[in-house]
């Protein structure tokens, strides 16, 4: 995924209707692409045939 | 009362608990003793948010009649304990250290304060947290919570009233909850011990929610003896918590005697040994193995290639059912919310679901392969932080490039996320100190529902330690 930038940032964020300061913007830009960037290589990994489902320990309710 | 006063804020919890069945203590003397170290200590340290004396002192008096009158008593009979203010108490506030809820006043009591009190707990007041529990907030809106040990470091979050209270002595024990860490990171920076149980063994009822599928309270106490003694009083199904399990509770302190012979210990190799670990840290925590396994331990270093990403991960999956409950108030009350609490959430808010969808994927992975060492291993040992608690002003300011971002938020939690990503329980027991006299510590990772090998393990490696009787500085 390309490196987003802060208007693009704005953008997202205004179609979401979230206020957001100029300052915000800045910070949220860094924040999303280190995000983007650490996850980067969990596209190496074997994913297509795993099911997204989080750890469920005990299925049986009752 | 038999013990020194300066002493019973160090007794803990078991020991308290029995003075008071014994009638050698009192539990409004006990109480008084608390409460007056809060009022000398506190307005440093910034542990509470809410101190209820009066509550807490007509509840020892109660605690005490039914003494004198030969009742039957709870395990927690007479014991003062604080909780962070991210549970609901009945008629008190409850702010989840946040301005958006400062004067938020639940109508009833969260399902483990109800039990913690049904147990014979005194509730001492409600305890600072970084905002919403999130961690990363700049300015705290109820006064920076300092670490006793070095007032300029960093107490750890979320639950960073959780330890600086039990390791100041300003109360006996202390509920916390992790959701990646938060019970654990203060634990360890504090120089206590902090257990996360088995995701789903203790009901989310009452607290305010971060991650569905992650959020556990969890006790943060002087002893693993007393986190036992805790998870006791609160563990079990909640009807009023769908998720909570049925799965018998089994008597956690009774287990505690086994010691570690025979048990097999995977030293996780990228967490112990990896790069981004402290030196100190490592020292310490392979020292703590080495000591396992002269009780009779079998331990041995293991590989689990997905740990280094755990952080990542979790971020993107956490923050973003964070997210999800936050929407609302982020839309209309922006600015209430701490600069760092609301640049996280409208981080949070903007993954996209390509990314977001990945990250469950892998966490099943991570899962998976945590369960496959289990197969091999009984427990899993590694560091719970990859460093002593830092200054303060290191861990605060503002983000200027997203390289800082990764060595400030991916990396820490890439040592604690993988118990919280994989529903295990695990523990923070300390293991050390720097030689600068910051705490070190040591975490093990169990199987599901198996809190009492856990418990067993670190209570044996704690008993040939002398770490948990020193005392902060900052607690005389």
């Amino acid at each position: 995924m390309r490196e987003l930038t802060a208007e693009q940032v704005g953008a997202l964020a205004a179609a979401l209707d979230l206020p957001v300061t100029p300052e915000d913007v800045t910070e949220v830009t860094h924040r999303l692409n280190a995000l983007i960037e650490a996850l980067a290589p969990l596209a190496e990994l074997p994913l297509e045939r795993v099911e997204p489902v989080p750890g469920f320990v005990d299925p049986s309710p009752s | 009362m038999t013990a020194d006063r300066a002493d019973v804020a160090f007794l803990g919890v078991r020991r308290l608990a029995a003075l008071v069945r014994e009638r050698k203590a009192s539990p409004v003397e006990i109480t008084r003793v608390f409460l007056e170290r809060i009022e000398r200590l506190d307005s440093r340290l910034r542990a509470y948010i809410t101190v209820l004396p009066d509550a807490a002192l007509a509840a020892a008096s109660r605690a005490e009649t039914a003494v004198m009158r030969g009742e039957t008593l709870g395990p927690l009979h007479g014991v003062p304990y604080a909780v962070k203010d991210q549970f609901d108490t009945a008629g008190v506030r409850t702010t989840s250290g946040s301005r958006i809820l400062e004067h938020h006043v639940p109508a009833e009591d969260a399902t483990t304060i109800s039990r913690l009190n049904a147990a014979g707990g005194i509730l001492l007041g409600k305890l600072n947290l970084t905002e919403f529990a999130l961690g990363g907030t700049q300015q705290f809106p109820f006064g920076q919570p300092r670490n006793p040990w070095n007032l300029d470091h960093d107490p750890g979050g979320s639950s960073s009233g959780s330890g600086i209270a039990v390791a100041a002595g300003l109360c006996a024990a202390s509920l916390g909850e992790d959701t990646g860490g938060s019970v654990r990171s203060p634990a360890s920076f504090c120089g206590v011990v902090g257990l996360r149980p088995t995701w789903s063994r203790v009901s989310r009822h009452g607290s305010f929610p971060l991650s569905w599928s992650m959020d556990t309270p969890g006790p943060l106490a002087r002893t693993v003896e007393d986190a036992a003694c805790l998870l006791q009083a609160i563990a079990g199904y909640d009807a009023r918590d769908p998720l909570s399990s049925r799965v018998p509770v089994p008597d956690y302190t009774r287990a505690l005697a086994g010691g570690v012979r025979g048990l097999r210990i995977g030293i996780i190799r990228e967490l112990t040994v990896g790069p981004e670990t402290d030196g100190e840290v490592r020292e310490a925590v392979v020292e703590a193995a080495r000591r396992l396994a002269q009780l009779g331990a079998v331990t041995e270093e293991i590989s689990l290639r997905l740990v280094p990403l755990a952080g990542a991960i979790f971020m993107a999956l956490a923050d973003s059912d964070g997210a999800g409950v936050h929407y609302g108030w982020l839309r209309t009350r922006a600015a209430d919310y701490d600069q760092g609490t609301r640049r996280r959430l409208l981080t949070a808010s903007l993954i996209p679901a390509a990314i977001q969808q990945r990250a469950a994927r892998a966490r099943a992975l991570l899962r998976a392969e945590m369960l496959d060492a289990f197969a091999r291993h009984d427990l899993l040992l590694c560091p719970t932080a990859h460093q002593a608690a830092p200054p303060i002003a290191v861990a605060r300011g503002v983000i200027t490039s997203r390289h800082e971002v990764a060595g400030r938020f991916f990396t820490r939690r890439s040592y604690v996320t993988p118990a919280a990503l994989a529903g295990l329980p695990a523990i923070a027991v300390p293991c050390g100190f720097t030689r600068s006299g910051m705490p070190l510590s040591l975490q093990l990772i169990a199987r599901h529902f198996d809190e009492a090998t856990l418990l067993r393990a670190a209570h044996a490696y704690e008993q040939q330690c002398e770490w948990w009787t020193r005392r902060p500085p900052e607690a005389s």
